[in-house]
């Protein structure tokens, strides 16, 4: 069901704290926003996204808190950390670089 | 719950939650619940595995974070206490100053006693080496240095030593590029060095055959001399020293060693043939080494019955034997003495922690509200604790530390005043092991101090305090506890007070003693002039060469001679029989007296009153009749009623008896030490005697000791070659004599002031955490009236209360224990009134001070705050 599915486990930290700058979110929340931004091309594997959540959350990229849902039932949001927020802008740049990088690549007669 | 399960069960219901969602979406669009569900569950991936590494991650986030939290609360109590500590400088400085002379005093005892006893002796096996001596075989009683002839006896015919040996006193004179010296050596002969268990520390011991008489010279250097003189030149072994005129050659270094007292060289000793014979001129140090297997009783026996055998075979002859293991010898005085300074010390240690615990639970009752707030506001009792013992601890590093200095100090100053003689005192250093231990003796004061009032604090006041707000630390009956503590420091602190005070009393008794003689401005010069003067008229001649080289110092005002200087460390003991003419069998008319020679002149030279009869003179010389002066005491001992001047004495010293005729009597002198009563004292005149040795004695224009180094110039302007035996001004042969009283007065005196300051300390600690109990009441009595002056006084009441107890106790203890120091004391009674008076107001002045602040400071109650407080 998806293409991307190796690509997309590379970027997993990358599209958790884009998404998190939009607001603290609990974690099927995140992978929501993911599938309804990108169209439901980048399918995450939910256990993964939540193996990488805690990572971060160990590393101090995010912080997380017990809060309720829509539901009201009691959910986990995640935060962005000040730590979180500097390590979004640094991937992003990179990111960009290897995107530009590889398209010169791939660009016929580039 | 644990923690792991805690986190696990969060990381379950967030997975739950997700799953939840999930399968709401799907139902949304159309799914049914079942597939939903397991669609849902696919999408998930592996639950396990996540749960598993998610609660992994938590667990560990957790934990570093707790981690953090709990250095940084560290940091946060290191700086909490160290602003506690700074907001009551008074009280932490007092606290601070308990502790540095308490570990101070420690420290130093201890490095003392880790230098002369721990250390281990330098002698191999020294349980088998025994010091050999000779006794009065009479009173059986005395040890006393071994005559030759009977250390040969002992070595030819003992059995239960694998080695004995001797060592004899010696001189050398070292000439070479600088002034002739004279050096002092030990001549040792074989089997010495095998019996100490020594060897050199570089080069080689004397071989068999250098011990035999007109060998190749050879001497081996003493450490000290090795390190002191040469620097421990490590390429001395092999090159040679002028000794007496002839090149000898440096065959090695031996260790440094206590026993024989240590001196600048090692020779061979080979014996001469009258020295076979020689059984009553003992100046030999004799050691053995027992056999493995023997003991000492046995070598004992032994020894005492070739004793026997020599008495039986020599009737002339009366000496015992008797053997003292080498390390008793040097050890078996001092032990005990710095067994009980440690003990000393130990006690002024543990009195500085009560101390500083009074002081403590002073300052906790002043923040008791602050640190119950603390506690209410979920501050956990861990941390309150840990924040009032990291305060205990750091006090008690800064009271290290500052002890650390106290006792580098106190070892510099002990060293320095130490009299010579004391054993192993190069072994002393504030180093590794002292240094450890005052670490440990730190962390341990911390502990004794500080947890004791902490956990009381922390367990008792932080609730109460809130609930009430006036609660008191300590119940009355900890109170009456803390009472009797400062009372028995107060006692014990006089009762050193008292030692000192009797110690310094009997010092400045012993000062004021009139020796008989000038003091100041008096320098003495001492030569021996045997060798380059064999005859006693050339010798004469040089003797009045160099008189009038030094009168020509314009620094000089008069010069004369003598044989041996009172108080001089090498005065020449002789002692001989006077008796009066004509009645030399006569008992009453017999004496046994010191015999000097001195010049005309010596007597005014030195302020020795002439009281009848005339002073020598320069026709009293070789050819004139025989003269003689006697001492005041010798004079009415040999004629209690008659005059003695123009009577005749038969003298029996130097040579075969010879009359004399008296020709004046001079005044007594205290010639051996302030303390020692005046000797019968017999002089005759430089001229008509055979002396060997001359001791110049200058009278100088000020300071005699500034003079010295152009004094000894010219002795060697009228002879290069000649060797200065010893050189000092009066004042300081004096001040030699007193050395050892002078360190036991200092030792107590440093002693007795640290006991002092600490009961002051404890005084203070005490009443002003009674004061602080007391703060409701004198408000309520200043609110009623009374002056603040009134209060000042109650509080000063119960500080004087405290101080006269422990100063009755303190004195009846003393007056038990001061007779035990009879012998140290110079005509001063160990209850001498006035010095118990002095010390008592001393100690009571210093209690009323201690106790002054907080008398103050009660005084300046606030009615109205120490109500509502």
């Amino acid at each position: 069901m998806n293409e991307f599915a190796n690509l997309v486990r590379g970027t997993l930290h990358i599209l958790i704290l884009r998404t998190l700058q939009d607001g603290p979110q609990h974690g099927y929340g995140i992978a929501a926003r993911v599938a309804a931004a990108s169209r439901g091309d980048l399918g995450i594997e939910d256990g993964a996204l939540y193996q990488a959540l805690h990572r971060m959350e160990e590393r101090g990229w995010v912080e997380s808190e017990w809060g309720h849902a829509e539901t009201g039932k009691r959910a986990r949001y995640y935060r962005l950390t000040r730590a979180g927020r500097q390590r979004l802008r640094s991937e992003l740049a990179t990111w960009t670089r290897y995107v530009r990088a590889v398209d010169r690549v791939l660009e016929p007669g580039g | 719950m644990t923690e792991r399960r805690r986190i696990e069960s969060e990381v379950d219901e967030e997975i739950r939650f997700h799953i939840e969602m999930r399968v709401r979406e799907l139902e949304r669009a159309g799914w049914p619940f079942a597939q939903a569900r397991a669609e849902a569950l696919r999408r998930f991936g592996s639950v396990v595995e996540t749960r598993a590494v998610c609660s992994a991650s938590d667990l560990r986030k957790e934990r570093r974070m707790r981690m953090r939290g709990m250095v940084a609360g560290t940091v946060q109590d290191v700086m909490t206490a160290l602003r506690a500590l700074r907001q009551q400088p008074g009280h932490t400085a007092a606290m601070v100053l308990a502790l540095a002379l308490g570990v101070g005093s420690a420290t130093a005892i201890f490095s003392v006693a880790d230098g002369v006893l721990l250390r281990p002796l330098p002698y191999a096996d020294v349980a088998r080496v025994m010091t050999i001596w000779e006794t009065d075989a009479r009173t059986g009683g005395g040890l006393r240095t071994v005559a030759p002839a009977n250390f040969l006896d002992w070595q030819e015919r003992q059995r239960t030593f694998e080695a004995i040996g001797l060592a004899e006193p010696f001189g050398f004179d070292l000439t070479g590029d600088g002034p002739p010296e004279s050096l002092r050596a030990w001549a040792v002969s074989s089997g010495f060095f095998d019996a100490l268990g020594v060897r050199p520390v570089t080069g080689r011991a004397f071989a068999a055959a250098e011990y035999a008489s007109g060998a190749a010279r050879v001497v081996l250097l003493s450490y000290g001399f090795w390190q002191t003189r040469l620097g421990g030149d490590p390429g001395i072994v092999g090159t040679t020293l002028d000794l007496d005129g002839a090149a000898t050659t440096v065959i090695g270094v031996m260790p440094a060693l206590d026993h024989p007292e240590p001196r600048d060289l090692w020779a061979p000793k080979w014996f001469r043939d009258y020295e076979r014979f020689d059984r009553e001129d003992g100046h030999d140090i004799v050691v053995g080494r027992l056999r493995a297997g023997s003991t000492a009783q046995a070598a004992q026996s032994e020894l005492a019955g070739i004793a026997r055998t020599i008495a039986a075979e020599n009737p002339a002859a009366n000496s015992g034997v008797s053997m003292v293991p080498l390390e008793t010898h040097l050890l078996g005085s001092v032990r005990p003495a710095l067994l009980v300074l440690l003990a000393a010390t130990g006690l002024l240690l543990l009195i500085a922690c009560v101390d500083v615990a009074g002081l403590l639970l002073v300052r906790y009752g002043d923040r008791r509200r602050d640190l119950a707030v603390r506690a209410a506001i979920g501050a956990p009792r861990g941390r309150l604790l840990g924040q009032l013992l990291a305060e205990s601890l750091l006090l008690a590093l800064l009271g290290g530390a500052a002890g650390i200095l106290i006792a580098a100090l106190g070892v510099r100053a002990m060293l320095q005043v130490a009299p010579d003689g004391l054993p192993r005192m190069d072994a002393i250093a504030l180093d590794g092991r002292p240094l450890v231990f005052s670490l440990a003796v730190t962390l341990l004061t911390a502990l004794l101090f500080g947890v004791g009032p902490a956990l009381r604090f922390a367990r008792t006041e932080a609730s109460a305090a809130l609930a009430g707000g006036r609660t008191m630390t300590g119940s009355r009956r900890t109170l009456r506890v803390r009472s009797l503590l400062v009372i028995a420091q107060i006692a014990l602190a006089l009762v050193l007070l008292v030692g000192a005070g009797l110690l310094a009393r009997s010092f400045a008794r012993l000062l004021d003693n009139d020796p008989g003689f000038a003091v100041t401005d008096r320098a003495t010069l001492q030569l021996f002039i045997a060798d380059r003067a064999p005859t006693p008229a050339a010798r004469m001649s040089r003797i009045r060469a160099w008189h009038d080289h030094l009168l020509d110092h314009p620094g000089v005002t008069a010069v004369a001679e003598v044989s041996a200087l009172p108080f001089h460390p090498t005065q020449i003991d002789v002692v001989g029989p006077v008796a009066i003419e004509g009645r030399t069998a006569d008992p009453d008319a017999r004496a046994s007296a010191q015999s000097s020679i001195a010049s005309p002149g010596y007597f005014a030279l030195m302020d020795i009153a002439l009281r009848q009869g005339r002073d020598f003179t320069q026709a009293d010389d070789a050819d004139a009749a025989r003269v003689a002066i006697l001492s005041a005491s010798l004079a009415r001992r040999l004629f209690p009623a008659e005059d003695p001047i123009g009577r005749s004495v038969v003298v029996g010293v130097m040579g075969r008896p010879q009359a004399r005729e008296i020709v004046g009597v001079v005044e007594d002198i205290r010639a051996i030490a302030l303390d020692s009563e005046p000797r019968l004292e017999l002089y005759i005149p430089y001229a008509q005697s055979s002396a060997t040795s001359v001791t110049f004695v200058a009278r100088t224009q000020g300071s005699a000791a500034a003079l010295m180094p152009s004094l000894r110039e010219r002795i060697w302007d009228v002879d290069p070659g000649q060797t200065i035996h010893h050189a000092a001004t009066v004042e300081s042969l004096i001040g030699s004599t007193l050395a050892l009283r002078r360190f036991n007065l200092l030792l107590l005196a440093a002693f007795s002031l640290a006991a002092a300051a600490l009961a002051a300390i404890g005084v203070h600690g005490l009443i002003t955490f009674a004061a602080r109990a007391r703060t409701p009441e004198f408000g309520v009595r200043l609110a009623l009236g009374a002056t603040r002056a009134t209060i000042t006084l109650i509080v000063l009441r119960q500080a004087t209360v405290l101080a006269l107890t422990g100063i009755l106790v303190g004195i009846a203890a003393a007056a038990a224990l001061s007779r035990f120091m009879n012998a140290m004391l110079y005509e001063t009674t160990p209850t001498d009134p006035g010095t118990y008076i002095v010390l008592a107001l001393l100690m009571l002045v210093a209690a009323l001070a201690a106790a002054a602040v907080p008398a103050v400071q009660a005084a300046c109650t606030h009615p109205a705050r120490a109500l509502t407080r």
